[in-house]
């Protein structure tokens, strides 16, 4: 039912927003819209993410066809909801591409409802970007229909190195991870800068999930005097972690992801022990332009780094059609998406801008609200600011930005 | 390299908790004649109710603990009254299985009731102290000590008790028990409660030592079950000694292979004492 209202909401205000720019009402009426597709967790653990993405992705709309659409043509969004859930994804994927006809799927959540949707977007030709942060997403052939604005686990563990090298006084880095698909991935990526810059690491332990307790792989980690342990794990085998690492005497510095180091996390282990517990996440790139036109058009109550990228998303999926001279498909998104987003190209903040320039034949590049947004051949993103957090007194405080 | 010390300490502690629910599932496996599966989910069990005093009715940890032995002793005696007693007479394979979905059941329901969140005692974590070049944790130390007395008890109640020595006979022949005039069902019923209150009492040990999720018990039931074919089936000393191997193997294998094998660790010496001696530590008896 919501759905239906916001696409209603959508439609009505597109005819308003037409009606007010008179050139481009012939041709808009005339011409069929351009069928999009949103596949935001509204529900399950990505719940308290999907809606604004969603949200996100209307605004841009509700600019574009304001403005006359692409090439005349307004964009008509169509709604789904994954549940957070790979099966789920795949029905409301198959309804989306199948139904109605969409050219694009953006802004999936999930890692696994993206790997589950990926081989039906590729094999349909239709374009598929999401925030989605494993590896596997890019990886294998998907012909260039797959990409996402959220760093994979390599570029996290050096943005994560970045900042431990910043800080002079962390000399002797112990790496310390739980076993996921990515803590290879990421600890190697982590090692190899701090190791550059002359920093010891003085263990690489990967532990189990779920042991009652981890005091034999403190004891192991604290043996080789580390300044530094970074704690790449999730929210509830760092809690045991955190309260083994406390009872053992440890009085050094410990960094760890920010979805680890949540409320949650603090709550589990007392104030005390989350003291001073650094924490990193990927964040929106706060001084852009784009960022400014983001937040005044989509307010939100949290600071959570998706909803930025799914404005860019729908920003650049737009770019890549208008620069398309007026053919509408997935495989002309893919073909342009580097075009549009990377350099060289003049540098714009917004569909309008980049519409323009694209209308007079300049090349550009959209920098966006989440970052810089260029891509890589397999569909990454080069480069994406981190946010760093450190537990003060029983919550974490912003200390500052590391940029690419 | 931090002395071996260290780790059998480390070992030493994590077995004193797995100590509890091992002997409740040997003396609990050799009275009734099946491996009783849901003992571990007892441990979940007591940890919540713990959880429930001392967050919600703000009791001290010590009340909640009592509180904990208390309820978890009746649970598992409202659960063999439901779920064993009417299936006494069949084949323990059958009451296996039956075990394995009672410890499903009660673990939705401490899902629905509590949620999948994981939580914590109101307890601060403290310091550990340095004793003789060991690091020593207050609470580790009163775990231990607290599990070490219970042990103790439970030996005592089996040795010299009228109620014990009827158990012991039930166990080892509940045909003749019964002749003799050993009321069976009322043993039963006082082990069930015993074994109960024990791994209700050691869910919340493992909930102060690590934190409280509705899969905490779960996670744990294959080092018990370790624990108690070690030590031998039926024998609480055997429980006791078969859970430090496996708590202290666990740990002190780290030094040697990566710690992502630890579970591995494990099994491995189940496996070669198992070769050695098939009936476990305690070995005649079983």
């Amino acid at each position: 039912m919501t759905t239906m209202t916001r696409r209603e909401l959508l439609k009505a205000s597109g005819a308003a927003g037409l009606a007010l720019s008179a050139p481009a009402i012939a041709s808009a009426q005339a011409k069929e819209p351009i069928p999009i597709g949103t596949l935001c967790p509204l529900t399950g653990a990505g719940g308290s993410y999907g809606p604004d993405m969603q949200r996100s992705v209307i605004a841009v709309v509700e600019r574009i066809n304001k403005a006359g659409g692409i090439h005349g043509r307004a964009i008509q969004l169509f709604h789904e909801d994954d549940q957070t859930n790979a099966e789920a994804g795949v029905r409301a994927a198959r309804k989306l591409i199948d139904v109605n006809k969409v050219v694009a799927i953006v802004s999936t959540w999930a890692s696994a409802v993206t790997l589950a949707v990926k081989p039906l977007c590729v094999e349909a030709k239709v374009f598929l970007i999401g925030v989605s942060g494993a590896d596997a997403v890019t990886q294998g052939e998907h012909k260039g229909y797959i990409a996402r604005t959220q760093p994979n686990t390599n570029l996290q563990g050096r943005m994560y190195a970045k900042f431990a090298v910043s800080r002079k006084e962390w000399k002797r880095v112990a790496y310390l991870a739980l076993q996921t698909p990515y803590a290879r991935s990421f600890g190697d990526a982590f090692a190899g800068i701090l190791k550059a810059a002359g920093v010891t690491i003085t263990d690489d332990l990967i532990y189990e999930d779920k042991k009652p307790s981890y005091r034999s792989e403190v004891t192991r980690i604290l043996a080789t005097n580390p300044d530094l342990i970074m704690l790449e794990g999730y929210t509830p085998d760092s809690v045991v972690m955190a309260k083994d690492i406390y009872r053992a005497g440890y009085k050094g510095a410990i960094l760890a992801p920010s979805f680890a180091i949540n409320a949650k996390f603090i709550e589990g282990v007392g104030p005390e022990v989350a003291e001073g517990f650094w924490n990193m996440d990927r964040a929106p790139l706060f001084d852009s332009p784009a960022y400014k036109e983001f937040s005044a058009a989509v307010p939100r109550t949290d600071q959570s780094p998706y909803a930025p990228q799914a404005w860019d998303q729908m920003s650049i999926v737009a770019l890549a059609l208008a620069a398309g001279r007026g053919e509408v498909s997935g495989t002309v998104i893919k073909d342009q998406l580097r075009s549009v987003a990377n350099p060289p190209g003049t540098v714009v903040y917004s569909y309008a801008e980049g519409a323009k320039l694209l209308g007079e034949g300049k090349k550009i590049n959209y920098e966006g609200a989440s970052g810089s947004c260029d891509f890589d051949a397999i569909g990454d993103i080069l480069s994406a600011p981190f946010s760093v957090q450190q537990v003060r007194r029983g919550k974490s405080e912003l200390v500052q930005i590391i940029n690419p | 390299m931090p002395p071996i010390a260290q780790y059998v300490f480390n070992g030493v502690v994590t077995g004193g908790i797995l100590a509890l629910p091992a002997v409740a599932f040997s003396l609990l496996w050799r009275l009734l004649r099946f491996p009783n599966f849901a003992v571990s989910t007892y441990l979940t069990v007591g940890a919540y109710v713990a959880l429930m005093l001392n967050r919600g009715a703000h009791a001290s940890i010590e009340l909640a603990w009592l509180g904990a032995l208390v309820v978890t002793g009746a649970v598992a005696l409202a659960v063999d009254r439901i779920a064993f007693r009417p299936m006494r007479a069949r084949r323990p394979f059958s009451l296996a299985i039956a075990s394995i979905g009672v410890a499903f059941v009660l673990e939705n329901v401490v899902r629905f009731v509590w949620g999948n969140d994981f939580r914590s005692y109101d307890v601060p974590v403290t310091r550990a102290a340095s004793v003789a070049g060991l690091r020593v944790g207050r609470d580790q130390l009163l775990i231990l000590g607290v599990a070490v007395v219970m042990m103790a008890l439970a030996q005592t109640f089996l040795l010299r008790t009228r109620l014990g020595i009827a158990m012991r006979a039930t166990a080892d022949n509940p045909l003749l028990a019964a002749v003799k005039g050993v009321p069976t069902e009322r043993v039963i019923a006082a082990a069930t409660l015993g074994g109960g209150a024990l791994a209700g009492g050691a869910g919340v040990f493992l909930g102060l030592d690590a934190s409280v999720d509705p899969l905490m018990g779960a996670g744990l039931i294959i080092s018990v079950f370790a624990a108690a074919i070690l030590g031998g089936i039926g024998s609480a000393p055997g429980a006791l000694a078969g859970a430090l191997i496996v708590g202290i193997m666990e740990e002190v294998g780290t030094l040697v292979v990566p710690p992502t094998y630890k579970t591995a660790i494990g099994f491995t010496v189940i496996l070669a004492v198992l070769l050695v001696r098939p009936t476990g530590l305690a070995g005649a008896r079983a």
